[in-house]
């Protein structure tokens, strides 16, 4: 279900500690948390426009194109919004977000590639965000909430210590304020609880197995009526590994 | 048990002893020859007798009965005096000077020196900065602290971060009418902290209940784990809500706040958190008191409406369960009120009533209830149903809290009555459904894991 990244064979820790970086790229991230059995949408890295085109058609659209660099942690501010393209339906607004990338990057004397992805309905799920981080004092810890403006503002989340089990995380969907809106509010099909639950075991046990793994942050993780995606996740490494 | 030298002492030196009243080394003199065991005070610069204790010069002058050391020098000394004690075989000692860790770097290169010799020296040190910890029952008053003996005995140990906070709860106690069994303030733990403390009194007899007052410590999962570990309940007043850290951007990092982790750490580890030096002590009694409960099921009887509701909202809101009580139940309370009050959960009685204690009889009997609470205004011509509760908890095996209202100098002797009988008292209809409540907490964290949803626990503890 994902990329076949010329790095992916490596394991993407090391190699990125082997860089001397402190962050995972996109893809990098998400092969770390598809091979622990989260799925991930289905994309290709490309280089180029046409191959980002080409990418796409076997895809099939629409597809959502994004800046990959291991430089660029938060693709949707970078370059005025030219980090990340959603909803692509033709070969022509593909090669066009591919080309704004390309462009921006060398404008900015970046070496970035472009990754393109199968475009999910978001509107047919709830946006979760899904975290962990390794506290000095508690270690491994995970939190779930509602994706996106919600959690900023409502800071609506649930926290344990990691590892959890999946009952336990179910429990922490439970825990939300947005707790009904897991149930299908106002006729909405309810979301996979368990799938969602899932997630948060796997980020955790994630931080438990990996030292060198400071932060994982699934968000948005779709949760859907049949499981749930990873639309995108960042992995942060320890600075002094 | 490693730290028994420290808080289970045979003798006692008082090092920096004066004969100045009011000084650090006077008044933890004054204190510690209360206690029923050797007491030396220590002063190279003094001679003659301090409470007619003749001075000896160091710490390795003392006898072999002595295994603890209460040092009321200043900082900079602190760290020879540790080595003292090591070399003289003394295994605990209380530091009570402040300018350590929590004073700068140079503090901080002072503690580190004071760890090193009391690790070298095996000397297990409570403190710096700390006003030390009593033993009622014994008598050790190992602090400076004054009208310490004023602080009865009792079942509860209270491990506060603070020693101001461990005064304040240990003074709440005494004038609530209760004891303790331990009282200590951590200060800057340099080698005593919450798990050395919490295993002491974990596997101490006097201690039913352990009281923890929490502002944060650099291993925060070591003290869950010990808390989990521990088979006396536990109870914690977590502080620093407010200290929510930077909000920045919506990532993982910036939502961890260190309160909720430690709310979510507790509830995970099976420990109840309260939000209160009152409500910790009102938890801790309860906890320390009863038999532990087997689930979140309260039976409520309460002799008013009014304050039956706003117990029912409380626990409610806790996360309390008031279950439909049984057939058999229903029936016996029915028949002792023939169809004039509210005889599902809360049972309302309208006004004691001589058949009071049968109906708490009958709901604390009640197989779908776990915890029975009780309120009831005190009536003269009446009294609390004490002969009915006497064996009942015995009997039931379940915790039974009651709460009352009343004046203080007519009801105070029988409340003591009821306490006797194992059932907590409290005198307002909410501090007995916080009672209630942290009782269901406990018995909610601590489910046996098949009694969790799901039924796929524990999968992760064999990979």
């Amino acid at each position: 279900m994902t990329e076949t990244d010329p790095a992916g064979a490596r394991d993407p820790i090391q190699a990125a500690l082997a860089d001397g970086r402190t962050a995972l790229t996109e893809s990098e991230a998400k092969g770390l948390i598809a091979d622990r059995g989260l799925p991930v949408p289905g994309g290709e890295t490309v280089g180029s426009a046409d191959d980002a085109v080409e990418a796409a058609a076997r895809l099939g659209y629409p597809v959502v194109v994004k800046v990959a660099s291991p430089t660029i942690q938060h693709k949707s501010e970078w370059a005025d919004g030219a980090g990340v393209a959603v909803g692509l339906d033709d070969a022509g607004s593909v090669r066009a977000a591919a080309t704004r990338i390309f462009e921006a990057a060398a404008d900015r004397g970046i070496d970035a590639a472009a990754l393109v992805e199968e475009g999910l309905d978001v509107e047919a799920g709830l946006e979760v965000i899904v975290g962990g981080a390794r506290d000095p004092s508690f270690g491994p810890t995970v939190l779930v909430g509602l994706g996106g403006i919600t959690v900023e503002v409502l800071r609506d989340v649930s926290r344990r210590i990691a590892p959890v089990s999946t009952a336990e995380a179910v429990e922490m969907t439970c825990e939300l304020e947005a707790s009904p809106l897991f149930d299908g509010y106002r006729g909405a099909p309810a979301v996979d609880r368990t799938a969602v639950a899932e997630a948060i075991v796997t980020v955790g046990d994630l931080l438990v197995e990996r030292e060198a793994v400071r932060e994982v942050e699934v968000n948005p993780l779709l949760a859907r009526s049949d499981g749930a995606v990873a639309l995108d996740a960042l992995v942060s490494l320890e600075d002094e590994p | 048990m490693a730290v028994t030298s420290l808080f289970d002492p045979s003798g006692i030196a008082v090092v920096g002893a004066s004969e100045t009243p009011g000084k650090i080394g006077y008044e933890a003199m004054r204190n510690a020859i209360e206690f029923d065991g050797p007491v030396y005070p220590v002063n190279p610069s003094a001679s003659g007798t301090v409470f007619d204790r003749e001075f000896v010069p160091s710490v390795t002058d003392v006898g072999d009965d002595v295994d603890l050391a209460l040092l009321c020098v200043p900082a900079p000394i602190v760290p020879d005096v540790i080595e003292e004690c090591g070399e003289a075989g003394i295994g605990g000692a209380v530091i009570f000077a402040g300018g350590f860790a929590e004073a700068g770097e140079d503090g901080e290169r002072l503690q580190g020196r004071l760890v090193e010799a009391a690790i070298e020296g095996d000397v297990h040190v409570l403190g710096p900065n700390t006003s030390g910890f009593l033993r009622p029952a014994d008598r050790l008053y190992a602090t400076f602290a004054t009208d310490v003996d004023a602080i009865p005995s009792g079942n509860v140990a209270i491990v506060a971060q603070s020693g101001g906070l461990a005064y304040a709860l240990a003074f709440r106690a005494e004038n609530e009418g209760r004891g303790v069994s331990a009282m200590v303030g951590l200060g800057n733990r340099a080698t005593v902290g919450f798990r050395e403390a919490v295993e002491h009194f974990d596997a101490d007899e006097r201690t039913d209940a352990i009281l923890l007052h929490v502002e944060g410590t650099d291993d925060a999962r070591g003290l869950l784990e010990t808390c989990r570990a521990a088979g006396t309940p536990i109870v914690a007043y977590n502080v620093g809500e407010q200290d929510v850290g930077d909000f920045a951007e919506s990532h993982t990092g910036a939502l961890t706040g260190r309160y909720e982790l430690y709310e979510a750490g507790f509830a995970q580890y099976g420990v109840p958190t309260v939000r209160s030096v009152a409500e910790l002590l009102d938890a801790g009694t309860a906890l320390a008191s009863c038999p532990r409960p087997d689930g979140p099921n309260v039976g409520v009887v309460t002799a008013q409406a009014g304050p039956g509701i706003a117990i029912a909202d409380r626990l409610k809101a806790a996360g309390a369960e008031l279950p439909t009580l049984t057939a058999e139940t229903r029936e016996i309370v029915e028949e002792l009120l023939p169809g004039m009050t509210y005889s599902a959960n809360p049972v309302d009685t309208g006004r004691p009533m001589p058949e009071f204690g049968q109906i708490v009889d009958a709901v604390a009997r009640d197989e779908n209830v776990d915890v029975a609470l009780v309120y009831e205004l005190y009536e003269g011509a009446i009294g609390y149903p004490i002969d009915a509760l006497e064996g009942l908890v015995a009997e039931v095996d379940k915790p039974i809290v009651f709460a009352t209202g009343g004046p203080k100098a007519v009801v105070r002797n029988e409340l003591a009555e009821i306490e006797a009988l194992g059932i907590p008292t409290y005198r307002t209809p909410e501090r007995g459904a916080d009672a209630a409540a942290a009782l269901v907490r406990y018995a909610l964290r601590n489910r046996e894991p098949e009694a969790v949803a799901g039924g796929d626990e524990e999968v992760q503890a064999d990979d």
